[in-house]
């Protein structure tokens, strides 16, 4: 079970209806209250003359033959419209109730909140310089970090639903980032970069597996150890590498490739096709571990070792070797994304992963441990680690340090059950001890 | 499938679990291997299937000698096993679980789930199992997961099916359908390996009995012999099986519980409002299936659960909600369902475990120093009074067997002086002579004028021991009977049906 072993409930706790419901409920009232928040706070707290203006234009216009302008938006009614938006949404599922999709309603009010919020943030009269929102180059910006905790999250994935918890992802970005950059900078070749990132993640995502599946250790402690070592390990290569030989580290950002026509769609053209080559990669990635894990015999095999390795067993099929394969190949999967990382912010640099592996962790766990849910929370996260950054320009009034605790507090929520039932897979976490 | 086994042996270091077996299993027959637990029955059903490897002995499948290295193997050559812990992935559809390892694929290694669920279809037809392939397994019942794990063994192809005691979680309507399955399965030229301890059941189902003891074959008998018969052979000496008696004489009502509500992990009602009351001399015993709510009951009792409503008291005491410790104090002896988990700390030693209850008390200690001298003389006189087998009190409880490791439990409560028992499953998993002796030290107890409230899915037991009968279903009590109706009766008590329903 992994992060969640000390307050994920019981394995055996059949899905009862009545608990469901109330849980369900209990994410309704959470949803309208943000909406109540919104409508009040952003809406009738702010002057009714304020106005702020969303703009759609990327930055580099040459990507754009369509040029959209950009609107004037009245900040209080805009707020209340957004938050009545919130509050019908928290309405329809405390009424009806659905069975499926109430964490994606939940990420939309999420999403709905940030937009509200960089209105209110941006509102003329009012403390910011800048009174625009420009919601392409937000999206596009933001985009770097949700591609890497959906690299990230997907490597837990694979690590998870076989039954080993991958704590490590942040120490594969690190070595991914660290080998990437200096593969980058000697060849000028992200395509070499990205195969060193593949073999450095699959190499510790093996460390992982052999001190978990040989020896049995714990699973989480071993992940720590992988992080703080190749953190530590970072810095003195940096020190003893980069420094004196900055040409090891000139740091090159990899090309955009943009996609004909399609990148010149407005506002999702430059989010969606004109991305680099990890970018694509990572789309490609999610459709083939949600292939393979639920329509494959491979996946059969993989989730029922993560959920019930005896029983995998002793129909013949080898727990150990399904896990090696799933730990390493989910590792190498982090350390592609520590390239991918590398290759939009440039030069490594000591610490500048900045959690975002454990971010995924918690991504990967408001997904569900299912790809799917896992870009939907990387979005969500994504989108508010970078405006975290992004609102210190609007002269935001609380701290970034308290906006990029954002995550983690829903993440809390959601692994204390107060948000849906997550269940992560039973084995999760636990040694396999064949007797 | 003619199924022989010649001269198997396997060997734990000094410990040899199978010496010699020999039996073979005919086509289309019933074949009860009969032993306590701890015979080595289940040491030789998984060399059998492949899970261990045999030090010496044949294997012969329809005269051919095979050697069975993985599960694997024994699937191919047509061996099916139910385990005592179904195999079973409870987020899994039963289609997805009896595919699991022998997957039909369609291109791309995908899955063919659609030919997976019509062979399903058809399977669970032509033996009559009724079971829906879509259903998730975690909710279906206990009874219904064992044919699913029959289904995926016959799925298998299996010739050979090998039941790891099965009747141990199923009430006994779920018992009377699973021997009409076996029973169509042997009609269908199925071989069938059962295994298990209990005597009736092998009576009413087996064609031959083979009888093991300390890891021999110690006997084959027909279904035929007597119950008694096969207890001896199985344990080795005469067993009682019926537990001897004083008059049922109760006394003065000694404890009492009133309209009790109690929650569960989940937070759902598992006790809702059950009353009962239990006088001195008399054992009350519960019965019921397992998770209608007697754990929870039983944890309100002890002081290990709060309780929403209700009450309950002991010499008109009011004791509701009290800590263990002090429900302890107030004279509530435990013996507790999970022995390993809320009985005994098994790292520590015999002797520490046997003051476990009384650790501060003199003569145990004194001034916050334990004495460790009397705490010895009193292990040592425990050990011999209830016949502990242990190489020694400072021996660690784990290294008991699990009849021992009871015991250990049972004199501890016992050698006190108590006000009331408490018992939940006290014989489970335990072999014959261990439940005989358990048993009497219950019933001594209840000859001494005490009150006692056993829990137990075992209808024998509750049969046994019980001077009145309580049976639980979905929390509540739904009928409190004699010991004197029929099985059926509380048979179906326990599946909920109401005592006017019953005709008791």
């Amino acid at each position: 079970m992994g992060i969640v072993s000390l307050l994920d409930a019981p394995e055996t706790t059949p899905n009862t209806p009545q608990v469901k419901n109330r849980r369900t409920r209990v994410i309704a009232v959470i949803m309208a209250l943000v909406g109540l928040f919104t409508v009040f706070i952003f809406g009738f707290g702010s002057v009714s003359k304020a106005k702020s203006s969303l703009t759609f234009d990327p930055i580099n216009l040459a990507n754009a033959p369509i040029k959209l302008g950009s609107l004037t938006m009245p900040v209080r009614w805009t707020d209340i419209v957004l938050g009545l938006l919130m509050i019908a949404l928290g309405a329809e599922v405390f009424i009806r109730r659905p069975r499926r999709a109430v964490m994606l309603r939940f990420g939309i009010v999420a999403i709905l909140f940030l937009l509200a919020l960089l209105f209110w943030a941006a509102r003329s009269p009012g403390p910011s310089v800048i009174s625009s929102v420009n919601l392409t180059s937000i999206l596009v910006g933001s985009s770097a970090t949700v591609m890497v905790l959906v690299f990230g999250s997907l490597s837990g994935v694979m690590c998870e639903r076989s039954g080993v918890v991958n704590i490590a992802i942040e120490g594969q970005f690190i070595g991914g980032a660290f080998l990437g950059s200096m593969i980058a900078s000697t060849t000028n070749n992200f395509f070499y970069a990205a195969i060193g990132g593949l073999v450095i993640g699959g190499l510790i995502g093996l460390l992982l597996a052999f001190f978990s599946l040989r020896y049995q250790s714990d699973q989480i402690i071993v992940g720590i150890v992988l992080v703080t070592m190749l953190g530590s390990l970072s810095s003195y290569l940096n020190l003893e590498i980069f420094t004196p030989f900055p040409n090891f580290n000139t740091g090159n950002i990899a090309p955009n490739l943009p996609i004909p026509l399609l990148s010149k769609i407005p506002i999702l053209g430059p989010v969606f096709f004109n991305q680099s080559g990890f970018f694509y990669v990572m789309i490609i990635l999610v459709a083939l571990v949600s292939f393979a894990l639920f329509k494959t015999r491979y996946g059969l095999h993989v989730r029922a070792v993560g959920e019930h390795p005896r029983a995998a067993a002793t129909v013949g099929i080898s727990v150990v070797r399904v896990r090696y394969i799933n730990v390493v190949l989910g590792g190498a999967i982090a350390g592609l994304g520590g390239v991918g990382f590398m290759a939009t912010q440039g030069q490594f640099q000591v610490g500048y992963t900045s959690g975002l592996g454990y971010i995924a962790l918690a991504a990967l766990i408001f997904g569900r441990w299912r790809p799917s849910g896992a870009v939907v929370a990387s979005v969500i996260f994504g989108l508010s680690v970078y405006l975290s950054y992004d609102l210190v320009t609007y002269q935001f009034p609380v701290s970034i340090y308290i906006l990029q605790t954002f995550p983690y507090l829903i993440t809390i929520a959601v692994v204390a059950g107060l948000i849906g039932r997550v269940r992560a897979p039973a084995a999760d976490g636990q040694p396999y001890i064949r007797d | 499938m003619r199924l022989e086994l010649r001269g198997m042996t396997k060997r734990f270091g000094s410990l040899t679990a199978n010496d010699q077996i020999s039996l073979t299993v005919e086509p289309g027959q019933i074949h009860s291997l009969l032993g306590e637990n701890g015979a080595g029955k289940s040491t030789l059903m998984n060399v059998l299937f492949g899970l261990l490897r045999p030090d010496e002995g044949e294997i012969l499948i329809d005269g051919e000698v095979v050697a069975i290295t993985d599960s694997g193997e024994a699937v191919r050559r047509g061996i099916g096993m139910v385990h005592q812990h179904f195999m079973l992935v409870p987020v899994f559809s039963v289609t997805e679980n009896v595919v699991l390892g022998f997957e039909p694929v369609k291109s791309l290694n995908r899955v063919d789930y659609k030919k997976a669920t019509e062979d399903i279809r058809r399977l669970s037809k032509q033996f009559n199992l009724d079971v829906d392939p879509d259903a998730v397994i975690e909710n279906l019942p206990v009874g219904l997961q064992q044919r699913v794990e029959i289904l995926k063994a016959l799925s298998h192809d299996a010739d050979l099916l090998i039941l790891d005691e099965p009747t141990a979680v199923l009430t006994p309507q779920e018992i009377d359908s699973l021997m009409e399955i076996m029973r169509s399965l042997a009609a269908a030229g199925k071989s069938i390996l059962f295994i298990t301890h209990k005597l009736k059941e092998v009576k009413a189902i087996a064609d031959v009995i083979t009888v093991i003891r300390h890891g021999k074959v110690v006997g084959t008998a027909e279904p035929t012999a007597t119950e008694s018969e096969l207890a001896s052979l199985m344990v080795g000496r005469d067993v009682k099986l019926i537990v001897e008696k004083s008059p049922y004489d109760p006394g003065e009502e000694v404890f009492e519980i009133r309209d009790l509500v109690v929650l569960d992990d989940r937070g759902l009602v598992a006790v809702n409002g059950v009353s009962l009351d239990v006088r001195a001399g008399e054992v009350l015993a519960l019965a019921g299936v397992q998770g209608n709510g007697q754990t929870e009951l039983v944890e309100a009792i002890v002081g290990m659960r709060p309780v929403l409503s209700g009450t309950i008291s002991l010499h008109g005491r009011d004791i509701t909600n009290l800590t263990p410790r002090k429900a302890l104090d107030a004279g509530i002896g435990h013996i507790p369902e999970d022995r390993q988990r809320d009985g005994l700390v098994l790292t520590m030693s015999v002797a520490d475990n046997l003051v476990l209850n009384t650790p501060r008390r003199a003569p145990f200690a004194s001034r916050g120093t334990r004495n460790l001298g009397a705490v010895n003389d009193y292990a040592v006189r425990l050990v011999h009074d209830f016949d502990i087998r242990t190489t020694s009190i400072k021996a660690p409880t784990s290294s008991l067997s699990g009849g021992n490791q009871q015991k250990v439990i049972v004199a501890r409560e016992l050698s006190r002086s108590l006000e009331f028992l408490v018992a939940s499953q006290p014989t489970r998993g335990l072999d014959v002579g261990s439940i005989e002796y358990v048993h009497r030290q219950i019933v001594e107890h209840r000859n001494r004028g005490n009150g006692s409230l056993i829990v137990s899915s075992e209808l024998d037991e509750v049969l046994a021991l019980g001077d009145r009968i309580c049976v639980m279903f979905e929390g509540r009590i739904v009928g409190t009977v004699e010991p004197t109706v029929s099985r059926e009766s509380i048979g179906l008590l326990m599946a909920g049906h109401t005592l006017e329903a019953t005709n008791v």
